[in-house]
């Protein structure tokens, strides 16, 4: 009777405790590192802060446009302590990442391995998405002032549609680079981007062709518009 | 100082060595002008004979890799001194045509110019255009007389034009730099200019020969660099502008971007000059001021309004980022009236440049982007500068412009405080 009673109780009860013992170390290490994370973020945030101040950023980002979308998003902390913030919980993460590898469990070492194989792609998308905004709000603006210079009444479209188009293929590159829809995303995309232009060439030969028409003899027969004797310089 | 000195060919060191020292130096820049500099030339010719006979001369041609012959044009041009009734030549004019090396553009040509009239040791210098038509030669006199007889470092040409020609400089570029640098130099992009040997020399010791002086910007920045650092200024009349039109694809909006962004840089160089400055006070002129007629011309009044139109609707958005509430209303509601009633008031006007001043200085966005946004509005200034003037003589049309003027100069102190509040952020 005793010798079932520690074959079934004592004997799990003893090889638990001992697994335990031998976790407890794990676990205690996994703690410091998780509470070194901590404190490493607040000292990374800080000085990041720091250098983004000495390096203007709020200001940066103002020009470029980066600003106001966030503030669209309901966004109102200035991007110098967004980015801060965020590096903090950056570090915040990798070290509670390592506390996690520290317990030395094997489906959560696992998991972690597939997560770190993933992780440089969202950062080159991340990447990606941030470029390709700036670009496209840059070339969007340029649009937008050459065309209202040209006196093209559909200026604001011409440049809204720059502005798609650029951040479209910014994010189909970074949609692609995350490995989702792969083939099916750039097939998306191209047929979006040739039926706009197919829409507009019809628009434009159908719709436009007068205009079209004077454009070209006007271009071509040398009538310049001679309406205008100002000179500005 | 820092010398930026450039490598002149060994033909033209050649040339230098054996002239030794010179008195005179007329700098031509150029490119592509076959059809015009020989005029330019001659007048040159007839102008250091006639009026400086005694002095030690050069012509000096700085071109841009011309394709139709400029070169060989100014070699061979000459003048028939008996034609125009001058017998009594004593100097030798002599010549050195040059490629100008370095980045394209006409402030290259003038480094040349400047570099050669340094080694040669001249006491004054003049430089004109290449697509001159209406020079003759008593333009190289009221050039360079003031700086040999009466002591001056730069003279700036003074020309009677069209009240419609030159929109740029007069509800621009004249006010803006009266109001900041206290001078009233009528044409301070004119392109035509008289300096002293030792302007020509400090010129080239400053470092903005690779920067877009070098390309364009070289008239404004020098007429500001002569005043903001003290060296004598005054103004010659010469009569009536008439030159080459400029190619027929340049660009409004191109245009205004190079000359107002050169305003503004020189704006950043010297704050510690112009943030004192009160007011404005006349430069003595040289030459015989007489009036040119105004002969009509064609005005496309209502593309320049619908343009204004335009870009107040499209590039509102842009605007608001750094013009004030009221004014952004103003423009706003502007635009809705008639052609007739159709007015931006000086006021108006100055705080929309001055304001446009502050967002480059702030750099808000692309100072590309800011300054070529201005053109609709400016569109709109000019507009409404030819409405108001459409029946006025050239005399009324100059008061006018002194009006502006003023109300340049009286919104001054609001762009010094705004500059600087900026700063204290």
């Amino acid at each position: 009777m005793e010798n079932l009673f520690d074959k079934i109780v004592t004997a799990p009860m003893m090889d638990c405790f001992q697994k335990l013992i031998e976790f407890l170390p794990n676990l205690l290490s996994s703690l410091v590192i998780f509470i070194l994370g901590f404190l490493s973020g607040w000292i990374i945030k800080s000085i990041i802060q720091k250098v983004l101040g000495i390096l203007n950023t709020d200001r940066f980002c103002k020009r470029m446009g980066i600003t106001q979308v966030l503030e669209k998003g309901g966004i109102k902390t200035p991007p110098s302590k967004l980015l801060s913030q965020i590096s903090y919980w950056f570090v915040v993460i990798i070290f509670f990442i390592m506390s996690l590898y520290t317990l030395k469990i094997p489906a959560i070492e696992d998991l972690l391995e597939k997560f770190f194989l993933y992780l440089p792609n969202v950062f080159v998308s991340a990447l990606l998405i941030i470029v390709g905004y700036i670009l496209s709000n840059f070339a969007g603006r340029a649009t937008l002032i050459a065309s209202v210079n040209s006196g093209i009444k559909f200026s604001g479209l011409l440049s809204k549609t720059v502005k798609t188009i650029l951040f479209l293929l910014a994010f189909t590159m970074s949609l692609e680079q995350l490995g989702i829809g792969h083939d099916t995303v750039i097939v998306a995309f191209t047929v979006i981007f040739g039926g706009i232009v197919f829409a507009l060439s019809l628009a434009f030969g159908l719709g436009g062709k007068d205009v079209a028409k004077e454009y070209l003899e006007k271009k071509f027969k040398g009538e310049a518009e001679k309406e205008d004797e100002l000179k500005h310089l | 100082m820092p010398e930026n000195t450039i490598a002149l060919r060994k033909d033209v060191q050649e040339k230098i060595n054996e002239l030794g020292e010179a008195d005179i130096v007329v700098g031509i820049p150029s490119y592509n002008n076959a059809k015009t500099i020989g005029h330019v030339v001659r007048a040159v010719q007839a102008g250091l004979s006639k009026y400086f006979p005694d002095a030690k001369s050069v012509l000096v041609n700085s071109d841009g890799g011309s394709t139709d012959g400029t070169m060989d044009v100014v070699r061979e041009t000459t003048v028939d001194f008996d034609s125009i009734l001058l017998h009594h030549r004593v100097g030798n004019l002599h010549k050195i045509i040059t490629p100008y090396h370095g980045i394209p553009g006409k402030g290259s040509a003038f480094r040349t110019i400047f570099e050669i009239a340094k080694t040669l040791n001249v006491k004054a210098c003049a430089v004109v255009d290449s697509d001159l038509r209406s020079i003759t030669p008593e333009w190289i006199e009221l050039l360079i007389r003031p700086v040999l007889n009466a002591g001056y470092d730069y003279v700036a040409p003074y020309y009677h034009r069209h009240k419609y020609d030159g929109t740029i400089t007069n509800t621009i570029v004249y006010p803006m730099t009266r109001a900041l640098y206290g001078h009233r130099i009528r044409q301070p992009i004119g392109g035509d200019f008289g300096l002293s040997g030792k302007l020509a020399t400090f010129y080239l010791t400053k470092n903005v020969w690779e920067t877009d002086v070098a390309r364009f910007g070289i008239d404004i920045w020098m007429t500001t660099t002569a005043v903001a650092n003290s060296f004598k200024v005054c103004q010659a009349f010469l009569g009536a502008k008439i030159h080459d039109p400029k190619e027929p694809g340049s660009d409004l909006s191109a245009m205004l971007h190079q000359v107002v962004i050169s305003v503004f840089n020189l704006m950043e160089e010297y704050v510690t000059i112009w943030k004192d400055i009160k007011g404005s006070k006349p430069v003595p002129t040289f030459g015989f001021v007489y009036s040119v007629g105004l002969e009509p011309i064609k005005v496309n009044l209502d593309a320049m309004i619908d343009k204004f139109r335009l870009g107040v609707k499209e590039l509102s958005v842009m605007y608001e980022s750094f013009l004030p509430g009221e004014l952004m209303w103003f423009l706003a509601t502007v635009g809705d009236k008639p052609k007739e009633k159709f007015s931006i008031p000086d006021n108006v006007w100055v705080e929309i440049v001055y304001n446009f001043a502050l967002a480059c200085h702030r750099k808000l966005m692309s100072r590309e982007h800011i300054i070529k946004s201005l053109t609709p509005l400016y569109l709109g200034k000019v507009a409404s500068f030819v409405i108001e003037t459409w029946e006025s003589t050239a005399a009324e049309v100059e008061q006018r412009l002194e009006e502006l003027c003023i109300a340049f100069e009286k919104g001054k102190p609001y762009l010094v405080e705004r500059w600087f509040e900026e700063e204290e952020e």
